[in-house]
C-alpha cells in the first residue's frame, strides 16, 4: 500500500446499470514508469473501468486510490486535478479550432484577458515536439489524419501534466507503420515515469509494449499475468475458453473456375484513385490492403455506388451497374458493410428489428405499407443465425456491443440476399470471439457461393482471412498477391511504394499465372 | 434481466400499473392530465363537454399543421412555412371559388395541390439544391405569404357557404375541425407506423447516411415528406378559413412555431428519429388547453403568454427528466428502485408544474365568483399603445360599474380571436365586446354568440354578415379624409408626398387608405410619390420612409395610417421632420401627441381610444340589463396640432 511508486490502485470495485451488473470487485493497479494493458472482450468492463477513473461514472462500491489516498472521482475535472489523463477512441477535439487551442481548450493563457496565441502556439510546439509529431500548431484539427489527431490528444495529455494516461484502443485506428510511431511514445512517456493504462485487442501489442496484463471478463477481474504470457494463454483467460483457430478460413477447391461475380475495370476519380482493376469470384475473399489514405474505402465506396467515379465499368455477373447509383448497386446484389459502423452503418436509436429490416424494407412493401410481421420474422431469423446478444429484437442498436451491432449490419445485408458483399474494415474495434464469429459467417457466406471483398487495416486479419490480397497504395493497386505468397513483408512492401503505370502490367503478368 | 423487471413490475400493479406505465413513458401525457385536473379545479366552467369540444376545435388547425411537421421532424428536418402555406392554400381555394366561380370541388383540389406544390419546392431545394431546411423553408415561408397578400390583394376573401360547412358542427353537436383533426391523426400515425415512407423518416431521421447506404433513397423520400407536409398545411388552411367564412392573407402567422412545440412536446427530439402522431396530438391539445383554461380564468393577456412559455419549457423539461431518469444508470436486483427513482422525477416534476401553474393563475385570476355583471373584451392585439388605452378606458369604466371584465389578446390573428369568442360564449358571459382583428373573420363567433344571446358590441371595427347590438368607432374613412385634407392644407394644396399604409389586410388599413385617397381627390395639386405598407409598427415605419427617402429626397409630406409608423418615419426624416417635411399620423396615441406637442409630428388626427372603451362597456352593460342601445355609437375624431394639443390626453 505504500508503495512509492504506486499510482493508482482500484480494489474491489463494483458498478451496476439498469438489469445489469456492469463490474463486480475489479482490482487493478498501475506503478509509475510501466505499460499496464487491459484486457478483455467487448463489453467485459473495460470502458466502464476507465470511465470511472475519468470521472464519468462514479463506483457502487470499492475503493479507488491514488498516490495511497483514497479519492472520489465526481467529474473531468477531478481526475484532471488528479493527473489522470484518458484518451477515447472517439478523440474529443473541435474540428475547426487549430492544434494549439485543441491542446490548451479552456486552459489558453491568457494576458491582459486576451488569449496570448505566440505562447500558446510556443507551447504547442514544444509538446508536440516531445511527442516526436510533425504538425504546425496553426493547423485546422479538421485537416489532420487520424494518427496525427491521436498525436495532438496525447499531446493535450502531456500539458495536463498526466501522471496516469489511459489509452482506449489507441491502436484500432492506425496503420502498422503508425502502431510503431506510438510505440516509441508510449516507450519515451514510460521512462519519463508516466504510468499507462494500454486497452487493445491486438494481442501482438501486448509482449511489444506492455509490462503486465490485467484481464478482465463479464465484469471481473480474472488476472494479473506478466506481459509475457503467450498469447494462448491471454486468449483463455479472456475468452474462458481456448480459440482454436483464430483465421478459420476454409479455402474452397476449385475457387479457380467459379465464375466472376464482381468485376472492376479501369475504375478512376480523378485525384481519389485511379485505374483500378479487380475481379472477384463466386466462393473467394478478397481482401484489401493497404496504408489508411491509400483510397481503399474510397473505391469500396464508388463501387458501391454510394460515391461516383469519372472512368471505369462496374459489373456483377457479367452486367454493368450503373455508376453513383445504390439502388442499381443493390438490385445487382452487391451489399456495403461500410468503415464507420456507428455513423454510417447504423440507426443507433432504432431497434435490432428495424435496422436488420432497413436493406428489404422496400421489398417488404406493398402499394406503400411495410409488411411488418413479416419483416419481424426474418429479423428474428436472421439474428438467431448469427447470434446476436441482445435483449430482445426491440433493444435499440446503440446499446449492443460492437461485435453485435457489427453482425447486425452484415445481417441486414443477409437478409437482402447479396451475392457480392463489400466488408470494410468489418472487425474494427470488436474483441477475439465476436471476430471470430464474423469469420465464421464470411466462411459460410462463401460456402453458399457469394463473393467477398474485405478492407482491412489489420495484417495478419487479411492474410488469414483473404484468398488473393490486393494492395493499395497511393489511389492505384500496387500489386496482388496470391494467398500463398502473401506475408506481412510482401504487404508492406507494396503498401509502400510508389506505384506507377507499369503496375497495371505487372498486374496483368499476375493473371496470367 | 431488463425483461424481468419490468414484468415483475407489471405484475403486482396489474391495470393501474399499466396506466402507471403510460404516463411514466409519455411525459406530455401526464402534463396534459396535470393541466386538466389543476384548471377543473380552478374553473367549473372547464369540464363541460361544450368546452372540451371547444377545446378540440381550436387545437385541430395547430394539430393538423402538427401532424404535418411530425413526419419532416421524425426525418431531422423543419418546416418554417407551414403557417404560410396554409394562408396561401386557403387563399387560392377562396379566390378561385369565390372570385373566379371555380366549382367547389376543383377549388379544394386545387387549395390542397397548391400546398403540395409548395411542398414539393421546399423538398427540392432541400434534397437537390442542398439547402438546409431551416432556410429553405423560411424562404418559402416569406414566398408563400407573399403570394397569398399578391392574390388576395391584401383583403380578405368570403368563402362560398359549401365549403364554411366545414367549419360546422355534424350533428348538431360534433365539430367539423375535430372530426378532421381526428382523421389526419389516425393518417399520420397509419403513414408512421406502417408504410414504406414512414418507415424511411425514422431511418433518415435516425441516420441519413446509413440509410442511404442500406439504398433509400433519400432525396426522393424528403421530397415526398416536404410535400406531405405541405398536404397537411393546405388541409390545416382550409380548416381555418372555414372556420372564419374567409381567407385570411395573414391567417396562421406563426403557427409554424406551435406546431413545432406540440410536434417537440410531444415527444419528438429536433435530432430527427423519434416521434409519434399520439404525441403531437396531446402536444397541441396542451396548446389548446392552456389557451382555453387561461381565457376562462381571465388570467391577465399580458402574463397568459408568459405562462404559455413557461408550461412550454415544463412540459418539455419533463420528458427530458423521464427520459434522463430512464436511462441513469440504476442498481440492478434492485429493480423497484430504478423504478421508484423514475417516479420519483416524474411526480416531483408533475407537482412543479401544478404548483407553478396553480399560483400563477391564483395570482393573476382576477375575478371572483360573485354576482357582479362578467363580460369580455376580445382585442385585436395589445402590442400598440392604441389598443392598450381601449383596454385601459374599458377596465377603468368596468370598475367603476362593478364589472368584472376579462380581457384577452388575439395577437393581430382571427383564429385565435375566434377561439376566445368561443370561450366567453361557452363561458356564459353577460356581454361581449369585441375589436375585430378581422371584420368578415369575427362574423362566425358573433353569429355564435347571438344564438346564446348573449349581447355583442364591436369597438374601434365592425363586424359584417352578423348582427351586432352596437358598433363604437371612430370612423376611419373620415379620419382618413381629415388626415389627407390637414396635410394638403399646411402644404398649400401643392406638393409632394408619401403614403404609410397599415398592415396588408386589415380594415383599417384599407378603410384608412381609401379615407387618404378621398381626401387627397380634391387637391390636385398633391403629388402621391409612393405608397407602401409598413404594417401600423414603428420600427417597419423607420425602415420603409429611409428607403422611401433614398428614392425621393424631395418628399414634402408624409401620411402615415397611424402614429407609430408617422413616429418611425419622423425618426427616418431626423431634422427634416417639421421642417421640410410634414407628418400627419392617425390615432392620437400618448407618443403621438408628444411629438405633436414637440413639433416634430405636424398633426395626428386623433381617436379618443379611452373613450372608445369607456363607451363600449357602457352600451354592453346597458344591453345586458336589456336598455335601447344604438347601433352605430360615433366617438368623434379630431385633427391634433400644437395650437389645440393642450386639450388632449388620449
Amino acid at each position: 500500500m505504500s508503495d512509492p511508486d504506486e499510482l493508482l490502485r482500484i480494489e474491489g470495485i463494483r458498478k451496476t446499470f439498469p438489469g445489469v451488473v456492469a463490474l463486480d470487485s475489479v482490482d487493478f493497479d498501475l506503478r509509475r514508469g510501466e505499460v499496464h494493458v487491459l484486457l478483455g472482450e467487448n463489453g467485459a468492463g473495460k470502458s466502464t473501468l476507465i470511465k470511472m477513473l475519468s470521472g464519468a461514472y462514479t463506483p457502487d462500491a470499492g475503493r479507488i486510490l491514488v498516490g495511497g489516498e483514497e479519492v472520489r472521482i465526481q467529474g473531468a475535472q477531478d481526475s484532471e486535478r488528479l493527473g489522470i489523463a484518458t484518451i477515447y477512441q472517439e478523440f474529443n477535439l473541435v474540428p475547426d479550432l487549430t492544434v494549439a487551442e485543441n491542446i490548451f481548450l479552456g486552459r489558453q493563457p491568457r494576458r491582459l484577458g486576451m488569449i496570448d496565441r505566440k505562447r500558446m502556439e510556443a507551447d504547442a510546439a514544444d509538446l508536440l515536439a516531445r511527442v516526436g509529431v510533425n504538425v504546425s500548431p496553426r493547423a485546422r484539427v479538421r485537416d489532420l489524419g487520424i494518427a496525427r489527431l491521436q498525436m495532438v490528444e496525447i499531446a493535450k495529455a502531456l500539458s495536463l501534466d498526466a501522471r496516469v494516461l489511459i489509452m482506449d484502443e489507441p491502436t484500432a485506428v492506425l496503420t502498422s507503420e503508425e502502431v510503431e510511431k506510438l510505440f516509441a511514445i508510449v516507450r519515451a512517456l514510460r521512462a519519463d515515469g508516466v504510468g499507462i493504462v494500454f486497452i487493445t485487442h491486438h494481442l501482438e501489442e501486448i509482449a511489444a509494449l506492455g509490462d503486465r496484463v490485467t484481464v478482465i471478463r463479464d465484469g471481473r477481474s480474472v488476472g494479473q499475468v506478466p506481459a509475457s504470457t503467450p498469447e494462448d494463454e491471454l486468449v483463455r483467460l479472456m475468452v474462458g475458453r481456448s480459440i482454436e483457430q483464430q483465421y478459420p478460413r476454409e479455402r474452397p477447391e476449385a475457387a479457380q473456375e467459379a465464375p466472376v461475380l464482381l468485376s472492376v475495370e479501369g475504375l478512376t476519380r480523378d485525384g481519389v484513385f485511379h485505374d483500378i482493376s479487380f475481379q472477384v469470384r463466386a466462393g473467394e475473399v478478397v481482401g484489401i490492403a493497404g496504408l489508411v489514405g491509400a483510397g481503399r474505402t474510397e473505391v469500396v465506396r464508388a463501387v458501391f455506388g454510394a460515391d461516383p467515379y469519372d472512368q471505369g465499368t462496374v459489373k456483377v455477373a457479367g452486367e454493368p451497374v450503373r455508376r453513383h447509383d445504390v439502388g442499381a448497386a443493390m438490385a445487382a446484389g452487391i451489399g456495403l458493410v461500410p468503415e464507420d459502423r456507428k455513423g454510417q452503418g447504423l440507426v443507433l436509436d432504432a431497434s435490432v428489428a428495424e435496422n436488420l429490416g432497413l436493406v428489404t424494407l422496400r421489398s417488404a412493401s406493398r402499394g406503400g405499407l411495410v409488411d411488418l410481421k413479416g419483416q419481424h420474422r426474418a429479423a428474428e431469423r436472421i439474428a438467431g443465425q448469427l447470434g446476436v446478444r441482445m435483449a430482445g429484437l426491440s433493444q435499440h442498436v446503440r446499446t449492443l456491443s460492437g461485435g453485435n451491432q457489427q453482425k447486425v449490419v452484415i445481417g441486414k445485408w443477409l437478409l437482402a440476399n447479396t451475392k457480392v458483399l463489400i466488408l470494410d474494415e468489418p472487425t474494427r474495434g470488436i474483441d477475439v470471439g465476436a471476430k471470430v464469429e464474423i469469420y465464421q459467417l464470411i466462411n459460410e457466406l462463401t460456402a453458399a457461393g457469394a463473393a467477398v471483398l474485405m478492407i482491412s487495416s489489420d495484417l495478419p486479419e487479411v492474410l488469414g482471412m483473404s484468398d488473393r490480397v490486393l494492395v493499395m497504395a497511393q489511389g492505384r493497386i500496387a500489386g496482388e498477391l496470391p494467398a500463398d505468397e502473401a506475408t506481412q513483408d510482401a504487404v508492406m512492401s507494396l503498401a509502400v511504394s510508389t506505384p506507377t503505370t507499369t503496375t497495371t502490367t505487372e498486374k496483368e503478368a499476375f493473371r496470367g499465372h | 434481466m431488463a425483461t424481468d423487471t419490468l414484468n415483475s413490475r407489471a405484475g403486482a400493479g396489474a391495470a393501474s400499473g399499466g396506466l402507471r406505465r403510460l404516463l411514466l413513458d409519455n411525459g406530455a401525457l401526464t402534463a396534459l392530465i396535470v393541466l386538466v385536473i389543476a384548471l377543473s379545479a380552478l374553473s367549473g366552467d372547464f369540464l363541460t363537454t361544450d368546452n372540451l369540444l371547444n377545446i378540440g376545435v381550436q387545437a385541430a388547425v395547430t394539430a393538423v399543421l402538427a401532424f404535418g411537421v411530425t413526419f419532416v421532424i421524425v426525418s431531422a428536418g423543419i418546416d418554417l412555412s407551414v403557417g404560410s402555406v396554409a394562408a396561401l392554400s386557403a387563399t387560392v381555394l377562396a379566390w378561385s371559388a369565390t372570385s373566379h366561380g371555380v366549382p367547389v370541388v376543383l377549388a379544394v383540389i386545387l387549395a390542397v395541390a397548391t400546398g403540395v406544390a409548395a411542398g414539393l419546392v421546399n423538398g427540392f431545394l432541400i434534397s437537390y439544391g442542398k439547402l438546409p431546411p431551416f432556410i429553405a423553408t423560411l424562404a418559402m415561408l416569406s414566398v408563400g405569404r407573399g403570394l397569398s397578400l399578391v392574390i388576395s390583394q391584401g383583403s380578405p376573401i368570403a368563402l362560398p357557404d359549401s365549403v364554411s360547412h366545414l367549419g360546422d358542427t355534424l350533428g348538431g353537436w360534433l365539430p367539423v375541425p375535430v372530426l378532421v383533426m381526428v382523421v389526419m391523426g389516425l393518417i399520420t400515425a397509419f403513414v408512421l407506423a406502417r408504410t414504406y415512407i414512414g418507415r424511411s423518416m425514422y431511418a433518415i431521421g435516425g441516420n441519413e447516411e446509413a440509410a442511404r447506404l442500406s439504398g433509400l433513397k433519400v432525396r426522393k423520400q424528403k421530397l415526398a415528406i416536404y410535400a406531405l407536409s405541405g398536404l397537411f398545411a393546405a388541409v390545416a388552411g382550409i380548416v381555418l378559413a372555414a372556420r372564419l367564412s374567409s381567407a385570411q392573407p395573414q391567417a396562421a402567422n406563426g403557427y409554424e412555431l406551435d406546431a413545432i412545440a406540440a410536434v417537440v412536446i410531444g415527444g419528438a427530439s429536433l435530432a430527427g428519429g423519434t416521434g409519434k402522431a399520439s404525441g403531437t396530438l396531446i402536444g397541441a391539445l396542451i396548446l389548446a388547453v392552456l389557451r382555453n383554461g387561461l381565457n376562462l380564468l381571465s388570467v391577465s393577456a399580458f402574463w397568459q403568454q408568459v405562462v404559455i412559455g413557461v408550461v412550454i419549457a415544463l412540459a418539455v423539461l419533463l420528458d427530458t427528466v423521464r427520459r434522463k431518469a430512464g436511462a441513469t444508470p440504476q442498481a440492478a436486483g434492485t429493480g423497484s428502485g430504478g423504478g421508484k427513482g423514475r417516479q420519483a422525477a416524474t411526480y416531483g416534476l408533475a407537482a412543479v408544474v401544478t404548483v407553478a401553474l396553480v399560483a400563477a393563475t391564483s395570482l393573476l385570476h382576477t375575478g371572483s365568483a360573485s354576482t357582479t355583471p362578467k363580460m369580455g373584451l376580445s382585442l385585436s392585439t395589445l402590442n400598440n399603445p392604441f389598443f392598450v388605452q381601449i383596454k385601459s378606458g374599458a377596465q377603468a369604466e368596468a370598475k367603476k360599474l362593478g364589472i368584472e371584465l376579462t380581457v384577452t389578446d388575439a395577437q393581430n390573428d382571427a383564429s385565435q380571436q375566434a377561439n376566445q369568442m368561443q370561450n366567453f360564449t361557452s363561458s356564459g358571459l353577460g356581454a361581449i365586446i369585441v375589436n375585430p382583428v378581422d371584420s368578415d373573420a369575427a362574423s362566425n363567433s358573433v353569429k355564435a354568440a347571438d344564438k346564446a344571446k348573449i349581447p355583442v358590441i364591436a369597438v374601434d371595427r365592425g363586424v359584417n354578415n352578423a348582427a351586432i347590438d352596437a358598433l363604437v368607432a371612430s370612423d376611419n374613412v373620415a379620419g382618413g379624409e381629415l388626415a389627407a385634407k390637414t396635410l394638403a392644407e399646411k402644404l398649400g394644396g401643392t406638393g409632394r408626398i408619401v403614403i404609410l399604409q397599415g398592415q396588408a389586410g386589415t380594415s383599417a388599413a384599407r378603410e384608412r387608405a381609401a379615407g387618404f385617397a378621398q381626401g387627397l381627390k380634391a387637391y390636385p395639386g398633391i403629388k402621391v410619390l409612393a405608397q407602401q405598407p409598413a404594417d401600423f409598427d414603428r420600427t417597419k415605419g423607420l425602415d420603409v420612409m429611409s428607403n422611401l427617402l433614398q428614392a425621393h429626397p424631395d418628399v414634402q409630406g408624409v401620411l402615415a395610417a397611424n402614429d407609430e409608423m408617422a413616429l418611425g418615419a419622423v425618426k427616418a426624416l431626423g431634422s427634416k421632420a417639421g421642417r421640410s417635411v410634414q407628418v400627419v399620423g392617425f390615432d392620437g396615441t400618448p407618443d403621438g401627441l408628444t411629438a405633436v406637442k414637440n413639433g416634430t409630428l405636424y398633426a395626428s388626427v386623433a381617436q379618443q381610444p379611452t373613450q372608445l372603451g369607456r363607451i363600449a362597456v357602457d352600451n354592453a352593460l346597458r344591453a345586458v340589463q336589456g336598455k335601447k342601445v344604438e347601433q352605430a355609437v360615433k366617438v368623434p375624431v379630431k385633427v391634433v396640432t400644437k395650437e389645440n394639443v393642450a386639450g388632449f390626453s388620449g
